[in-house]
């Protein structure tokens, strides 16, 4: 026989059959694919080794760190201030939560208390994130399971937000608006009116998108019971978020530690009963209704008028127009931005309850002007730790769909 | 579940029903105005707290702002900004830089640079298309931070004020740093706003 | 409002219990209650406290609650009392201490920006400490900026008026050239007179200020403190050895400065004797030679008569084939080297070695030849000791000093502030024997001015007066009464009215010198240029040892016998084994048990594998045989000895005559422009290594930026020539050949602790002394003394601003002290002679003569002349002639007799 042939042709071995012995055996082993790191779907580079057995994943093994940076070592070298910009490039989709959850750790450090204008502000802005967010993860889903047509109205409406993030903060994603003791600048009456009127415009919209996935039938086939996790898997592998929350986990950090302007707000955080990736799917719309709510009632408790920065002399910056004609205030502004402000040695942990789950920072402080260790507890670096678990027996089509469950970031994930 | 809810449950399913109120939606947008914009034929319309391109800014006679003071170097979280001072040859006693570089490869347009300086010397413009095949042309110098100052020095200005720098375009005119004069001889004649 | 001291060697203040914060203290009664709250720990902020000096209060911020006091007190300038309940923390005194914060801003100028101390300043500190805001619109002084002086600016918008430079100029330094001044309105500190300031510039009270009032000429705008990267290293300029930190930016060398500042201002009074941690006018400002235009960037090699540029293989390849050749054709002998005390121990360790081992010769000296090495072989010889015998904490201890032929301020400022300090806190006695009316001997208890190169004599009449006044110590001189008996009958022939007549010193001032010396508790002896590179430096130092011992100083704590070296490190050559007559420890050449321990160490069999245990060649000789044919290459490794020696010592012919002269330098010197290869070597800043002081203490050289151009520290250059050599050295770092050392020499690396040396007089006295002491007495009243009008003495010595030739390549001190081209003279000479300033003159020697012209110079004595010895245009130091001690090799040749002509 030629050699071609051999490759090509399948044998099958009968004891029965004698005459089959003289033919070549068949190889039965699993077979390693690596997927990634250049993947549309790994959202980044993450590279995936999957052990398959015919197309059943057996295993499979994340490899990070293509992404790496290095970004928790940056953060050893420069100010408290001057780490804000390397937070926008954790989740860059989403940066607005990475500076409102640094700001919220280095302020419980510093025992900063924001006044309460800022704490409206910086909570209207991180749950349009949010809304920003979830709609980049359904596209993106949809897009990755093969339904097209979700991706562009999503980005649509997403489009109106960055423009509205834009016009606050001067970037669309790398945004830095978030700043330690407050947020950068106010909101205008153009920026009110806009966020309002998109208010209206929005809700309308998550029926739309609805429209095109709650009952098709591919949607529900490739979601419904595809990377089921119990509650208490879940649990135990740190998951947050909504992943966790599908798994019916009622686990919010929005709720239980009530920071920002939330105990004020009436919400409610919609759990799942089946841990499946279409209860985490219902999850983060139902979460885009509820920011909407949330929006709409900070809107109207928040003070007209108000400071937006905590006034900390050894911490926040002086109003600009005094640095010109004030020396005290400028000698502040050459101490904050040469030295930094002294942090009281301690260590610290602060979480905030980004849109894919818990993102946390733990400072160490050994006073001085820098942070001694910065740690960063990405959700999807925590979430892809479950990845191998929750793969095991699904198809190997179902892999896309099992990292897209996260809502994963490399970014953020591989730091 | 009774038979007709069933039997039209099943006729919705031979139908693809779902399919039809998908394509309902979509049929509608048929009729709405493109939202693309064909860029660059089309522009974005840019909002004034943009940050874009750095630029270095003049007063109003000609002389520049910037004193040196080296503090945006210390302000910039990706060490992209290298300033050299030195005593100014032509006005002694005075402070100004005398090379100035923003490496954009490396900068990631944060403004922090902008917020520190005491001075107002540097603002962000809505500049964003300097995309270049040669990367060595991007790091800015001082004349070709001070050439996009000068023609883009209402951006700005309306950079400043939309972030809080400054109050109001008077305002910008008030600012002058008065360096002392030599024992020797007068350098120059104390400003206004300070006798 | 002088405080005393918190301890005196001699009075111990009563002790006294008091309590701060709830704590109970005891602190010395009298003592600064600000000196006992920050003994405890505590730091309360304080602007114009210093510990080197007495408090001055005027910032008001050290204020403390005490019991009984309804408002707050001034910490620095109040006693503490017995029973004293002080408290130093609590709101109350946070918001005082605030207010007097925001009366010193609500002065000052808007200069954050552009002040060079931003980010260094105190009042930033402690407004931001304080949290000052809501401060109203500061008020401008408008004060013109100060720019007269060469070094120093003085912007007085910027002044807190704390007084610290004032004090630390006026009290540390005892130079006292600053002052307050009410002008416009306001107090402002001024150089006396008003005028432009002119000191030694040291730059201390740049150091001090807290804010930036003063700030430096040479660096002025060019940095903010944050941009700089600070490296700890050692000054290479004199012989103190000075701690410094260079501060450099990108790869150029912005600023100098050092420990003493106002950021360590708590330092406790009692421990000055250790150090102020200041540094002098060349350290501080003689640092842009580093990166100067003129550094050496490539190897040189002659081709075709001319020196061009080469790559480092093709020269480092012609070094070693034509050193094989020459060793080849004519033998390891014919071979010799010189370096320069500036190297670090690595190298000067490692020069020897190659010398020795990798080429086979004992031809090598270093520059502690030029007068160092007399005293090393006097000490050695008498007290079986290898360096001064004292630190810097015994100096500022002593009672009294008697300083020999040194003008310690202006050669080595740092000692000279211990000596200062010593005059100022424990009141120290100081007989200055000089022959000029230096800045010490006018802070001096007894200047005893005598006639150029009569100091030796001098020392004479001391042992004189003191064996006529029978100030002996019994003891002492009783254990060996047979050298007693000699020195006694030597003695005699010196008669104290020849010496009075010879030096120009009176009986009387002899007299009292001496019974001070003998009578004070603590005694030292300081001799400088004047004996150790004098005609009879040996002698001299010998004599002086007799004169410890009579009077029973040798052995007892804080008495010794001291000197001071113009170069870092030529306490480190000498005892890194650079002399022909050394190993390394200052074990002899001719030791048999030194030289197989260090053959074996070397990777030799036995001790014939090193060159021969006589027959090494000295400087001066090495200079002869290299003119005799007898030398035929010649390595160089940062010595200029064509600038260096008179023209009588022929130094030229000698370089021409060899085959190879190969000059290793950062600069093309004069002598490198006759060299055959010219290879580019680094600066102290540019390599890692140590510095052995004068006290012996090793210091570490640390690298602050990177070499420049494609020079090469000396170690590495060394390295790879020895490999070419055939002899395989393995150093990657100077810290491979600090570890052999560190075998070698056990105990040797006391990183920043001397060892105080017992001086062990006795062999010395019991065997040999007898015979000798008459020699040394015997050349009394032979010296002629002629007093014609215009006979003159030239001296040639050291500016404070210069070092060596080395600080000439710096733009900062010639700037500070430029070569004029004139004859120093005293003002009763000029007037004598009819001279005006800059008048020309006709300077006649022995050996030559040329014209120049003079200034008045009021240190100078009158009947002598001085040229500063840096400077070869005009080449005075040609007019003089060479005198080389027998015993140590070491040739004289900074004085002369001249005839000064008017023309």
């Amino acid at each position: 026989m030629k050699l071609e042939d051999q490759r090509t042709t399948v044998y099958k071995v009968d004891p029965e059959h004698p005459e089959s012995a003289t033919l070549p055996t068949l190889r039965t082993e699993e077979l390693l694919l690596n997927m990634g790191p250049q993947h549309p779907s790994t959202h980044g580079v993450l590279k995936v080794v999957l052990e398959l057995e015919g197309e059943r994943l057996v295993k499979s093994t994340p490899v990070m760190g293509f992404l790496h940076r290095g970004v928790e070592k940056l953060a050893e070298d420069g100010t408290y201030h001057q780490f804000i910009p390397h937070t926008d490039r954790l989740d860059y989709v989403c940066a607005m939560y990475n500076n409102f959850a640094y700001c919220r750790a280095v302020e419980k450090l510093m025992n900063v208390t924001v006044p309460e204008r800022a704490e409206y502000l910086r909570t209207i802005v991180a749950e349009v994130q949010r809304i920003i967010g979830h709609q980049f993860w359904l596209g993106t889903q949809a897009l990755d399971i093969g339904a097209m047509t979700v991706f562009f109205y999503t980005f649509r409406d997403r489009e109106i937000l960055l423009d509205w993030f834009d016009e606050l903060c001067g970037a669309r994603l790398t945004t830095s608006w978030y700043r330690i003791g407050g947020v950068e600048r106010d909101f205008t009456p153009s920026l009110l009116s806009k966020l309002r009127a998109f208010l209206d415009y929005f809700p309308p919209k998550i029926d739309e998108y609805v429209v095109f996935l709650e009952k098709n039938r591919i949607w529900l086939a490739r979601t419904k019971g595809v990377a089921v996790i119990s509650a208490e898997d879940a649990v135990n592998f740190g998951l947050s978020g909504p992943t966790l929350r599908g798994s019916g986990v009622d686990y919010d950090l929005r709720k239980y530690e009530a920071y920002g302007a939330y105990p004020k707000c009436e919400f409610s955080v919609p759990v799942g009963k089946n841990g499946d990736t279409y209860d985490r799917y219902w999850i983060r719309v139902q979460e885009m209704y509820e920011s909407v709510k949330i929006i709409r009632q900070c809107l109207e408790q928040m003070p007209a008028e108000g400071s937006i920065m905590a006034d900390v002399p050894s911490v926040t910056l002086p109003p600009k127009e005094r640095v010109f004609t004030n020396l005290d205030s400028m000698i502040q502004q050459f101490k904050l931005f040469s030295q930094g402000f002294d942090a009281p040695p301690g260590e610290i942990y602060c979480g905030t309850e980004a849109h894919k789950g818990e993102l946390g920072f733990y400072i160490v402080s050994t006073g001085g002007g820098k942070p001694y260790r910065l740690k960063i507890r990405a959700p999807s670096f925590i979430h892809m730790g479950a990845f191998d678990f929750m793969s095991r027996g699904y198809m190997i089509a179902d892999a896309v769909t099992i990292f897209g469950t996260y809502d994963i970031v490399m970014g953020e994930c591989d730091r | 579940m009774s038979v007709g809810a069933l039997t039209k449950k099943i006729l919705q399913a031979m139908l693809f029903h779902e399919i039809w109120d998908a394509m309902k939606v979509t049929f509608k947008h048929m009729f709405h105005r493109p939202i693309t914009f064909q860029y660059p034929r089309e522009q974005r319309t840019i909002p004034d707290t943009h940050r874009g391109a750095l630029a270095l800014l003049r007063y109003d006679d000609g002389r520049e702002r910037c004193v040196g003071c080296d503090l945006c170097e210390a302000a910039c979280p990706s060490r992209c900004i290298k300033v050299v001072s030195a005593e100014d040859p032509s006005l002694p006693l005075q402070r100004y830089a005398s090379e100035f570089y923003i490496d954009i490869t490396k900068c990631v347009f944060c403004g922090y640079c902008v917020e520190a300086c005491p001075v107002n010397a540097l603002a962000m413009t809505k500049l964003y298309e300097f995309s270049t095949h040669d990367k060595r042309t991007l790091l800015f110098d001082k004349t070709r931070l001070y050439q996009i100052g000068e023609r883009y020095i209402e951006d700005g200005k309306k950079y400043l004020i939309a972030h809080h720098q400054e109050k109001d375009d008077q305002m910008s005119r008030e600012y002058r740093y008065y360096f002392p004069q030599s024992v020797l001889k007068a350098t120059q004649a104390p400003p206004k706003h300070l006798s | 409002m002088a405080l005393k001291p918190a301890t005196n060697p001699d009075v111990e203040a009563a002790a006294i219990e008091l309590t701060i914060d709830g704590r109970p203290v005891t602190a010395k009664d009298g003592v600064s209650l600000y000196d006992v709250v920050s003994g405890t720990g505590k730091i309360v902020p304080a602007m114009c406290y210093h510990y080197t000096f007495d408090p001055f209060g005027s910032c008001g911020m050290c204020l403390v609650m005490v019991e009984g006091k309804k408002a707050p007190v001034r910490s620095c300038t109040a006693k503490a009392t017995a029973g004293m309940v002080v408290r130093t923390e609590g709101d109350d005194l946070f918001q005082a201490r605030k207010k007097a914060v925001e009366k010193h801003l609500s002065v000052h100028p808007l200069d954050c920006p552009v002040c060079d101390a931003d980010g260094h300043c105190e009042l930033q500190d402690m407004a931001f400490l304080h949290q000052v805001t809501n401060l109203a619109n500061a008020k401008q002084k408008l004060i013109p900026e100060d720019t007269r002086s060469l070094v120093l600016d003085f912007n007085m918008n910027r002044c807190i008026a704390c007084g610290e430079c004032i004090n630390v100029c006026k009290d540390v330094l005892m130079i006292d050239a600053l002052q307050f001044v009410k002008k416009g309105g306001f107090t402002q500190v001024v150089a006396k007179g008003d005028q432009p300031l002119s000191c030694e510039f040291c730059g201390d009270c740049l150091a001090v200020c807290p804010v930036g009032a003063i700030t430096n000429k040479f660096s002025k705008y060019l940095y903010k403190p944050w941009q700089l990267q600070k490296t700890t290293t050692t000054c290479n300029y004199c012989g103190d050895g000075c701690q410094m930190y260079v501060e450099t930016k990108d790869r150029e060398v912005v600023r100098v400065t050092a420990p003493l500042s106002w950021k360590n201002k708590w330092g406790d009074r009692s421990e000055t004797a250790k150090g102020h941690g200041g540094i002098c006018v060349r350290g501080r400002f003689g640092f842009e030679y580093i990166d100067s235009q003129a550094r050496l960037k490539q190897p040189l090699l002659r081709r075709d008569g001319q020196l061009t540029e080469t790559p480092w293989l093709e020269a480092a390849g012609q070094v070693v084939d034509r050193l094989a050749a020459i060793k080849a054709k004519h033998g390891p002998q014919s071979i010799a080297g010189l370096i320069t005390a500036r190297c670090t121990n690595e190298e000067l360790y490692l020069f020897q070695k190659v010398m020795r081992v990798a080429i086979g010769t004992n031809h090598l000296d270093s520059s502690a030849r030029y007068g160092h090495l007399s005293f090393v072989h006097a000490v050695r010889r008498a007290l079986g000791v290898g360096r001064m015998t004292n630190d810097w904490e015994d100096i500022t201890k002593a009672k009294a000093i008697l300083l020999v032929g040194s003008n310690i301020t202006e050669t080595n400022p740092l000692t000279s502030v211990r000596v200062k300090e010593a005059i100022r806190v424990y009141k120290a006695q100081v007989i200055v024997v000089d022959s000029a009316n230096t800045n010490i001997a006018g802070l001096a208890s007894h200047p005893l001015m005598v006639r150029p190169g009569t100091e030796g004599l001098l020392v004479q009449g001391l042992i004189k007066s003191v064996l006529q006044q029978d100030l002996v110590d019994e003891e002492a001189t009783g254990r060996h009464p047979k050298a007693f008996g000699a020195l006694k009958k030597a003695a005699a022939a010196v008669s104290l009215n020849q010496v009075a007549a010879q030096t120009g010193v009176s009986v009387e001032q002899i007299n009292e010198a001496a019974s001070i010396f003998a009578e004070a508790l603590r005694s030292i002896v300081i001799c400088g240029e004047g004996v150790v590179r004098g005609a009879h430096g040996y002698r001299d130092v010998l004599n002086l040892v007799d004169l410890a011992w009579v009077t029973g100083k040798l052995g007892k704590p804080g008495c010794g016998i001291n000197t001071v070296t113009e170069e870092v490190n030529e306490q480190g050559a000498v005892d890194m084994g650079v002399a022909p007559e050394f190993l390394p420890g200052q074990a002899r050449f001719d030791d048999e048990a030194a030289r197989a321990r260090f053959a074996k160490a070397w990777g030799g069999e036995s001790p014939a594998s090193l060159p021969a245990a006589q027959g090494g060649a000295r400087l001066i000789e090495i200079l002869a045989k290299c003119r005799s044919g007898e030398i035929k290459a010649l390595y160089l490794i940062g010595e200029n000895p064509l600038a260096t020696l008179p023209a009588s010592m022929n130094v030229k012919a000698a370089l021409e005559q060899v085959e190879l002269l190969i000059c290793q330098d950062p600069f093309l010197t004069e002598t490198g422009r006759l060299a055959h290869v010219v290879l580019p070597a680094c600066t102290y800043a540019e390599k890692e290594g140590t510095f052995t002081n004068l006290e012996g203490r090793v210091l570490r050289v640390r690298q602050a930026m990177d070499p420049i151009g494609e020079s090469l520290p000396d170690w590495h250059i060394l390295t790879a020539i020895a490999s070419g050599l055939g002899y395989q050295m393995d150093y990657e770092s100077a810290q491979d050949i600090q570890n052999e050392i560190m075998k070698l020499l056990p105990g040797y690396y006391n990183l920043g602790q001397p060892r105080k040396l017992a001086p062990k007089p006795d062999a010395y006295l019991a065997d040999g002394y007898a015979t000798e002491v008459k020699s040394r007495y015997a050349s009394l009243g032979t010296r002629q003394s002629s007093m014609k009008a215009n006979r003159f003495s030239l001296l040639m010595g050291q500016l404070l601003s210069h070092s060596g030739k080395l600080s000439t390549h710096a733009p900062g001190l010639i700037k500070i002290s430029s070569n004029a081209g004139r004859l120093h003279v005293s003002q009763a000479d000029m007037d004598r002679l009819g001279l005006g300033e800059g008048a020309r003159v006709r300077v006649t020697s022995a050996r030559g003569s040329l014209v120049l012209g003079v200034q008045m110079d009021r240190t100078v004595m009158p009947g002598c002349c001085f040229f500063p010895e840096h400077f070869n245009e005009p080449p005075v130091k040609d007019l003089m002639p060479v005198e080389v001690d027998a015993v140590t090799g070491v040739p004289s040749f900074k004085l002369t007799q001249v005839t000064i002509e008017k023309v």
